[in-house]
């Protein structure tokens, strides 16, 4: 287990120093990036379903969802 | 122009005064959402009734959000809602059907604040409540976000903790030989974000999560059914749980009408369980402000090392849980939403006693469909419209 999660944090490490040298996009270069559709947060409408995943499944958070509170005992 | 204004003018901060003026004529809107879900699964690995039984549970949630902006810097949020359930499992409790135990209220509020410590750094916060019939939850929240001055990356620290309380409540026929340690839960959850701008159709963000949880972590109506002569307990698992996910989203454009939405977690906790989670959305813009998006979500998980079916644990195991929740899995959703922006707004009202115009400004629409390797089955369909005034 120890070393999966190694391997992952390793991972997200390796990705953000990849991008680390990314050239820098201008404020009026972002029509793209500033779209709705583009928001890296998870969707109003998502807040429902993740917080029933969250209850089907054994695994949470990393996603927006409910880390904790409620019992989800139904 | 007065000697202040010239002062100004020399060192040059004309500009920042005359933005300043703007910024203080200029409209603040409050945001206010309205949305609704209706949710339904059936299986029947009900964990109320040892791993066997019907599963059927109906869910109604509402919620409503307000934010409200009190000057340049600050702004509150409100939200709170309710859910109406009603579930078959839970109605097997006391093993009477249709008894008060069918159905039940959860209502929830929270109060929260965003204020913007300087051009690039925003701390935020949140208190709230949850109460159901027989659950009680406090909970409070610390955010710190740090951009850079390109706006190019973004740091998230949070800070997150629930306070809950159990109305313990037992299966009828074995109340007088059950008890639980607590009917206290406390959870601790700390996260750290950053997101990258990779250029200027692409950018990522990436979430590390720990929780750790203490306290009554079983549900005292959960039965469990050993393989000796059908004897049944309450589900007894350990007090203390701590469950580490990492997250990576990552969103693209990928012609000037297509997009990708990707996101993967991966989640371990202390319980043995680990789970790899993959969804994938692909928004189509027909035109600027409406969208179609199709979306795939596939999430794979081991069991908890406490988890075993009905009638397959011993007496002499020191925990014991036939909650197919904790089971190994897999499960696939998919479905189909709708997003309708247009800047205009699609509606506009005048509001009365004052001159603000009440905005109808966005309606979401959302189906999805469950599968669980298991067997449950699930629905669910939302509604989300947003008003500006």
């Amino acid at each position: 287990m120890k070393r999966k999660l190694f391997i992952s944090v390793s991972l997200a490490c390796f990705v953000l120093m990849s991008f680390s040298s990314c050239s820098s996009v201008k404020g009026f270069q972002k029509m793209y990036l500033n779209d709705a559709e583009m928001a890296l947060d998870p969707r109003m409408l998502d807040y429902f379903e993740t917080n029933f995943q969250t209850y089907r499944e054994g695994a949470s958070g990393s996603n927006g969802g409910k880390v904790g509170g409620g019992c989800g005992c139904n | 122009m007065s000697s202040s204004d010239q002062d100004e003018f020399i060192n040059g901060d004309t500009t920042e005064v005359l933005q300043d003026s703007y910024e203080s004529l200029e409209w603040k809107a409050i945001d206010f959402n309205l949305l609704s879900s209706y949710y339904q699964q059936d299986g029947n690995n009900a964990a109320v009734t040892g791993g066997i039984g019907s599963e059927a549970l109906t869910d109604f949630t509402q919620k409503v959000s307000l934010t409200v902006p009190l000057n340049k810097k600050l702004s509150v949020k409100f939200d709170g809602g309710y859910d109406y359930y009603s579930s078959v499992s839970t109605d097997n409790i006391d093993n009477v059907r249709s008894s008060d135990s069918s159905s039940d209220i959860r209502a929830h509020g929270n109060i929260g604040f965003s204020y913007q410590l300087e051009k690039q750094k925003n701390i935020s916060g949140r208190i709230g409540t949850s109460n159901e019939y027989d659950y009680f939850s406090i909970n409070s929240a610390l955010f710190y976000d740090y951009k850079t001055e390109d706006e190019n990356t973004t740091i998230q620290l949070g800070f997150q903790t629930f306070q809950d309380r159990w109305s313990v409540i037992y299966p009828r026929e074995i109340k007088n030989s059950s008890s639980v340690p607590t009917n206290k839960r406390s959870s601790y959850n700390a996260s750290f974000g950053l997101s990258k701008v990779i250029n200027r159709k692409m950018q990522l963000f990436i979430q590390l999560e720990g929780t750790y949880m203490n306290g009554l972590l079983s549900t005292p109506f959960h039965r469990v059914y050993f393989t000796e002569n059908s004897a049944v307990k309450i589900e007894k698992l350990p007090s203390n749980r701590l469950k580490i996910p990492i997250g990576i989203r990552f969103n693209a454009y990928l012609n000037d009408w297509m997009l990708a939405r990707l996101h993967y977690r991966y989640y371990w906790d202390s319980w043995g369980i680990q789970a790899n989670t993959l969804s994938a959305e692909l928004p189509l813009k027909i035109n600027r402000f409406f969208a179609v998006y199709p979306f795939l979500r596939f999430h794979s998980q081991q069991a908890a090392d406490y988890f075993k079916p009905y009638k397959e644990h011993n007496l002499q195991d020191e925990y014991y849980t036939s909650d197919y929740d904790l089971s190994k899995l897999n499960s696939l959703s998919y479905g189909l939403g709708l997003s309708y922006s247009p800047a205009g707004g699609i509606a506009k009202f005048n509001m009365p006693l004052n001159q603000r115009k009440f905005m109808f400004k966005s309606i979401d629409l959302k189906y999805s469909h469950y599968d669980r390797s298991t067997g449950l089955k699930a629905d669910i369909i939302s509604v989300g419209l947003g008003f500006t005034f």
